[in-house]
């Protein structure tokens, strides 16, 4: 039918069909910032103004919208002139990967509009619509107050984003101060003497004052003289992301598109008896059908494996499926309905099998085996169900048991979840007019990619290209390859564009997982609280796949190292089952670790009658102490084992101030509500070389500004803003005239970092050496214009000065290089993994448990960050909050849950208890800058550690609370009310 | 799916006209009203009619009135209409309340009364809190206009007395007695804020304080809307201390059948049933 809209102030005759949603409507039309997340209305990624009224298109038809006004995010402002709104959201560093930023803006711009004076709970209220997996919501909610101040006309403060200094270990400071032994820092030593305690400092005085309690001396830390790192840049693609202007990967649309749809197994272990899809194929505007007969039965593994090892276990398409989603066949066609269509008229006959639906049954005589073919490599013992195992032990565990006064016991779950970007996952292959087949996909890997489908289409690898667009949030479930072999298979079959996209079903059905956890814990003590012997024994349920078996576990980081003792001993057993694969969290994977080793912590503390922070101080890992668990995986790798970290016990003071251990830790308890707090810590680092590689080149242009090229797109990390900070700072520049190149396999180096805080430091570093490079060569240029030695040259704000004032620019030295010199100026460097420094963390959490619901309301989430020199403090803040929303999820309300059949019972977004804007508590995050740090300007990851600590710190806060102990994540209302009532029955016995 | 099956789209401009088609098209037609229900069912292939009746463009059915003996809401209501109705915040605070807690605010911003009654969702919080103001519903049909009282117009999951022909025009809820009371409160999950176990009271005390009227509803726990009978029932004619209370709200969901779920077990509701119950009685207790 046809329709007259106005569509951001333009008048617009348009044709749709009456099934059409005006999502598709517009994005058809090219508003591509509209963006889909699950079109049943439950993410709001779709929002728009319709009559000015915030809704989302997905569950509007665009026939309803006939003579309607309906405005998306271009009509807010453009990258010339953003609305208040979208300032305000790129200065306070509100957007993460930015796929949910259209939609915040819009339902915050409503908001404003019936609203000029909101409350803040009024705003979350507004955002209530609007899932974010990236930023907790704070930086949001505080740029929409922001921009409400600026838009009534009044004066906003700058924004301030102070760090936390630590020049020594905050508790021995006053008497270093006094022997003047921190001289190296003048002011630092006079405010702390002058004051008389610890060495907690912070940059910017104003916030620090209401910051930090009066305990804490507040003093400034000494200047660097850093121009770009340290400072509050705007994140790399946040103009992009404020204006709708962000390309992911659904929002690129070759000509003649066709579609996708996999058919999916209804069971979690069967054998495909017969397949016949003839009717699938007879149906109209169906172009092709692939089963296990149309491809080589070629094992692959689905994920980059950098280390010895190799695990292939995986096949494009299998007459055994392993998991209720598996895939059994996939069909394109011109439509996706069609597709579907073609789906239900394939036969399929399945012999159905047993299925293994709890890992503890993997390893018993006579279990199913999850794979017994015999092309599969790899496997550690295929018959038990074991994909690999990892087993690493110092000293005499048991003698080290024998000889303590306690040993206690205890078993922890962490249940399966998943990790659930925003944005689905999608993947377009075509081939472009050279006749490379090219891939776009929001899987992280591109050059694992291009190697495997080389493998898997029989393409030569020059003729395959992977583009990486800005990806809608990773998680952790972005890093292997999900779709791509297949996607690939169908442009091949029809030479066709072929776009392969997942519903929110199917996210939650066929990809993979973060994988359930068994951990038992068992701890050898003293009367006096030292640790004599410990171990940690995980089962982890890697599910149908090995797919990321290995890359867990080969870390020789493990979170028992945090209390080192003579006996230790960490066993894990990698155990196949019928579940969804396993994928990872965004960075290493160890919170399921650091929440049984600090809840088993405070349970330790309990028996002895010790304070929990207490006995952490007695044993924990210390400045210039081994590490203590060293050749784990790594036994074949270099080792770096001296902890030079010093931030933890201000990390801990900080956060026992903050929370209120002292006071808050005994309150009365015997009221229906019933408060308590607890604390956690962690930690991260790699002290073994971890292999990998990294890339990263840099060119001049004549005008003075440089392209940079590295391996890694955007996911929500931050990674894009930290490298062209890095580059800006070497080469004396503002990060505007650093233009990025991100991840494409025909233009950008190869790198294959694991995680995001790998890549940090691998690309980070490659950045670095290229752009160190590059100046020396700038230079040597403006050397040779200025006729000076290139050393007596420095260069700043992009002009280079010598002795005398004399001085030229970068953009002088461009062209003097290119037309008078007749060189390009360009440079090329790599980065070797190696060791990373040790990062550490503190974080508390006060709750309120509701003792008649099971309800608990977390107050408070105090963190702290050993961060050393943070390149961005503001959007390492954003990032912390974000880890402490996922965090939260995980620990009190996500869940992925299956039937006794296998099949897994979350369908949308109703059925993920995720967090939303009105949901989240109060966060208090201090980075503490520690001088040690990296040789990256002495900046540390923070990606993924303030993920650790929360749930330990939950189930210490709800033990202090209501003297209940859960081991079992997640703690919804009905599991505490459980433990509530099963601790008063005992009680009265 | 991103789009549903294909249907036609009737946009209509009045009731009559919606009722014509409702005859014309039998079962393959349904009315669209906010669409927060109705449009991702079908995608979901849950739904597939052939006929869509849009009556959000006829005038006149977006409305809280007072009249003489009733408050009337016309169907189209939108629920943050009532979210800021001062009628209703006066003789109902009920309604506001409930409407509050509903999902997040887009839903808020378009979801309607009458979607949510004639949709007869048993997690949804609309109907439990039209039955406790026992509430008469105006249906009109190819027969003409009826009312029908919210006792008879929940029958089940997804179910309602509505004739294949009707459609729901407004909810017409008598006026409080004085010293009347009502309150709504639920256990609900996270960002959607579907109720795992509600509860919506409305209670009426005489000078002696004695409970001369009480109306109970339970959203959440029930495969479909119930009224708590033998709540009721051990409040009337009681002083509402609180062991009757207590003691009353116990029988919350006594013999409905419960529902057991990802989001909560059939045990947790009862005995949240129970908690919120009790909790709803003692607030409606305090607006009394
Ligand atoms: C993310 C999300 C969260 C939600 N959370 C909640 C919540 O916490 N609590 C809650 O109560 N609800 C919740 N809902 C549901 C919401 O309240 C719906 O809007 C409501 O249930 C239906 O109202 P509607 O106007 O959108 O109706 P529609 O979706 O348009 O229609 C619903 C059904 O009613 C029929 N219908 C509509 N109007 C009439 C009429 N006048 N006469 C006859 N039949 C009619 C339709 O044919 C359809 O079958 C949520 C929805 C979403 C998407
Ligand atoms: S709400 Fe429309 S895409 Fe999720
Ligand atoms: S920024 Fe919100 S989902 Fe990534």
């Amino acid at each position: 039918m046809e329709l007259e809209v106005h569509i951001n102030g333009v008048i617009e005759g348009l044709d749709a069909v009456t099934n059409e949603s005006l999502l598709s409507l517009l994005r058809r039309e090219g508003y591509s910032s509209v963006k889909r997340g699950c079109e049943t209305g439950e993410c709001g990624a779709c929002t728009v103004l319709v009559d000015g009224i915030a809704r989302p298109s997905c569950v509007m038809l665009a026939s309803q919208v006939g003579g309607c006004t309906v405005s998306t995010v271009e009509s807010l402002g453009s990258a010339e002139k953003l609305h208040p709104l979208q300032s305000a959201f790129v200065e306070v560093g509100a957007t993460g990967c930015g796929f949910c930023t259209s939609g915040m803006l819009l339902s915050a711009f409503a908001l404003l509009q019936n609203n000029p004076s909101p409350t803040e709970e009024d705003v979350r209220d507004a955002l209530s619509g609007n899932l974010c997996r990236c930023n907790g919501y704070a930086r949001p909610v505080q740029a929409v107050l922001r921009a409400a101040a600026l838009l009534r006309g009044e004066r906003v403060e700058p924004l301030a984003h102070p760090t936390v200094s630590v020049d020594e270990v905050s508790s021995v400071a006053t008497e270093q101060v006094a022997s003047g032994e921190s001289g190296k820092h003048p002011i630092l030593q006079t405010s702390a003497a002058a004051s008389g305690s610890g060495g907690v400092t912070t940059k910017i005085p104003v916030i620090s004052a209401q910051m930090l309690a009066p305990s804490t001396p507040v003093v400034p830390a000494p200047r660097t003289q850093l121009h770009v790192i340290g400072t509050a840049t705007a994140a790399h693609h946040a103009v992009k992301a404020v204006t709708g202007k962000g390309t992911f990967a659904g929002d690129f649309e070759p000509r003649k598109m066709a579609y996708a749809r996999v058919l999916t197994s209804p069971h979690a272990h069967a054998v495909i008896s017969s397949i016949d899809v003839s009717q699938a194929k007879a149906l109209p505007e169906v172009l092709a059908v692939l089963t296990y007969k149309d491809v080589p039965r070629t094992p692959y593994a689905r994920i980059e494996r950098t280390g010895e090892t190799s695990l292939l276990d995986q096949y494009c398409l299998d007459y055994v499926v392993r998991y209720v989603g598996d895939r059994v066949a996939v069909v394109v066609a011109e439509t996706a309905e069609v597709a579907e269509e073609a789906l239900r008229l394939i036969k399929v006959e399945y012999d159905v099998q047993p299925a293994i639906l709890d890992q503890r049954r993997a390893m018993e005589p006579g279990a199913v085996r999850v794979h017994a073919e015999r092309e599969s490599l790899g496997i550690v013992d295929a018959e038990r169900n074991i994909a690999t195992r990892v087993r690493t032990e110092i000293g005499d565990v048991e003698q080290g048991f024998a000889s303590s006064d306690h040993v206690i016991e205890t078993e922890y779950l962490v249940p399966a979840i998943q990790q659930a970007p925003i944005e689905k996952y999608t993947v377009t292959t075509y081939f472009d007019a050279d006749d490379y087949l090219v891939v776009r996909t929001n899987s992280q890997i591109p050059n694992y990619l291009r190697r495997t489908l080389a493998q898997l289409t029989g393409l030569p690898m020059r003729r395959i290209r992977v583009e990486q667009p800005e990806i809608g949030g990773h998680l952790g479930l972005r890093q292997h390859i999900e779709g791509e072999d297949l996607c690939a298979l169908l442009t091949l079959a029809t030479r066709r564009p072929v776009r392969l996209e997942y519903t929110r079903e199917d996210e939650f059905r066929s990809n993979h997982v973060h994988q359930q956890y068994i951990l038992r814990m068992k701890t050898g003590v003293r009367r006096d609280g030292k640790i004599l012997a410990s171990q940690m024994v995980v089962f982890a349920d890697t599910g149908a796949y090995g797919t990321h078996a290995l890359t867990a576990q080969s870390h020789t980081v493990h979170a028992l190292a945090l209390y080192p003792c003579a006996n230790m001993r960490f066993l894990a057993e990698v155990l196949y089952t019928n579940h969804a694969p396993a994928s990872l969290s965004q960075t290493y994977e160890l919170q399921h670790e650091f929440f049984a080793l600090e809840s088993h912590l405070d349970d330790v503390a309990r028996q002895l009658e010790m304070d929990a922070l207490a006995l952490r101080r007695l044993n924990w890992l210390q400045a210039g102490a081994r590490y203590p668990l060293p050749l784990a995986v790594g036994a074949s790798r270099g080792m770096n084992t001296i902890i030079d970290s010093k931030g933890l016990s201000t990390c801990l003071q900080l956060v026992e101030e903050k929370i209120g251990w002292k006071t808050k830790r005994n309150q009365r308890k015997n009221d229906r509500y019933r408060r308590g707090v607890g604390i956690a810590l962690g930690f991260y680092g790699e002290p073994g070389v971890l292999p990998g590689t990294s890339g990263a080149s840099i060119k001049l242009n004549e005008e003075g500004s440089f392209e940079l090229f590295a391996g890694r797109s955007e996911n929500g990390s931050q990674l894009t803003t930290y490298l062209t900070q890095i580059a800006a700072e070497v080469l004396g520049v503002t990060t505007e005239d650093i233009l990025l190149h991100a991840a494409d396999t025909s233009s950008t180096p190869f790198e294959n970092s694991a995680n995001d805080v790998v890549s940090f430091y691998l690309n980070g570093s490659a950045v670095k050496k290229a752009a160190e490079q590059m100046l020396r060569q700038i230079l040597s240029v403006a050397g040779r214009i200025l006729n000076v030695l290139p050393e007596s040259l420095k260069i700043n704000h992009g002009i280079i000065k010598g002795a005398h004032g004399m001085q030229t620019t970068l953009e002088q030295v461009a062209q003097h290089s290119l037309y008078v010199e007749n060189r390009q100026l360009m440079t090329t460097s790599f980065w070797k993994g190696q060791t990373f420094p040790m990062t550490f963390a503190a974080q508390g959490v006060e709750v309120e448990v509701d003792v008649e619901t099971g309800g608990v309301r977390v107050l408070n989430v105090v963190t702290a960050i050993d961060a050393g020199n943070p390149i961005n403090p503001m959007l390492s803040e954003a990032q912390i909050e974000g880890d402490v929303a996922q965090a939260l999820g995980l620990s009190l309300s996500e869940e992925f849950f299956y039937n006794q059949d296998g099949v897994p019972l979350l369908k949308s977004w109703s059925d993920a208890h995720v967090f939303s804007a009105t949901e989240m508590p109060e966060l208090q995050t201090y980075l503490v800058e520690s001088h040690e740090g990296s040789e990256l300007f002495g900046s540390k990851a923070v990606a993924g550690l303030a993920f650790y600590g929360v749930a330990p710190a939950l189930a210490n806060a709800i033990l202090n609370a209501a003297d209940i102990r859960i081991r079992y994540l997640a703690f919804t209302p009905e599991r505490i009310l459980r433990a509530i009532h099963a601790y008063m029955s005992r009680k009265s016995a | 799916m991103s789009v549903p099956a294909v249907f036609d789209y009737h946009p209509v401009q009045s009731v009559d006209e919606a009722i014509a088609l409702l005859q014309l098209y039998g079962d393959e037609a349904k009315i669209l009203a906010g669409g927060h229900s109705l449009l991702p069912a079908m995608k979901l292939r849950l739904t597939q009619p052939e006929h869509l009746i849009d009556i959000g463009p006829i005038p006149n059915l977006a409305y809280i009135r007072k009249e003489k003996d009733a408050i009337v809401l016309g169907t189209l209501t939108r629920y943050k209409q009532i979210e800021q109705s001062e009628i209703l915040h006066k003789y109902y605070p009920i309604l506001p309340e409930g409407t509050a807690l509903i999902g997040d605010q887009q839903v808020r911003n378009r979801g309607t009364i009458g979607g949510s009654v004639a949709h007869s969702d048993p997690a949804g919080d609309m109907p439990g809190i039209v039955l406790a103001l026992k509430a008469q519903l105006v249906v009109q049909g190819a027969n003409g206009t009826r009312t029908i009282a919210a006792d008879d117009f929940f029958v089940d999951t997804f179910l309602t007395a509505l004739e294949q022909d009707e459609i729901v025009t407004a909810i017409r809820l008598p006026l409080p007695a004085p010293h009347t009371g009502s309150a709504y409160a639920k256990i609900s999950n996270k960002a959607s804020h579907y109720a795992i176990a509600g509860c919506a009271a409305v209670l009426t005390i005489n000078k002696k304080g004695l409970c001369t009227s009480a109306s109970i509803a339970i959203t959440g726990a029930s495969t479909r809307i119930i009224r708590a009978s033998e709540v009721e029932a051990a409040l009337i004619s009681k002083k509402l201390d609180d062991a009757t209370i207590t003691s009353a709200s116990s029988h919350a969901v006594a013999n409905a059948d419960l529902i057991s779920d990802i989001h909560g077990s059939a045990e947790y509701r009862q005995q949240m049933a129970a908690v919120i119950t009790r909790r709803v009685i003692m607030h409606a207790l305090e607006r009394a």
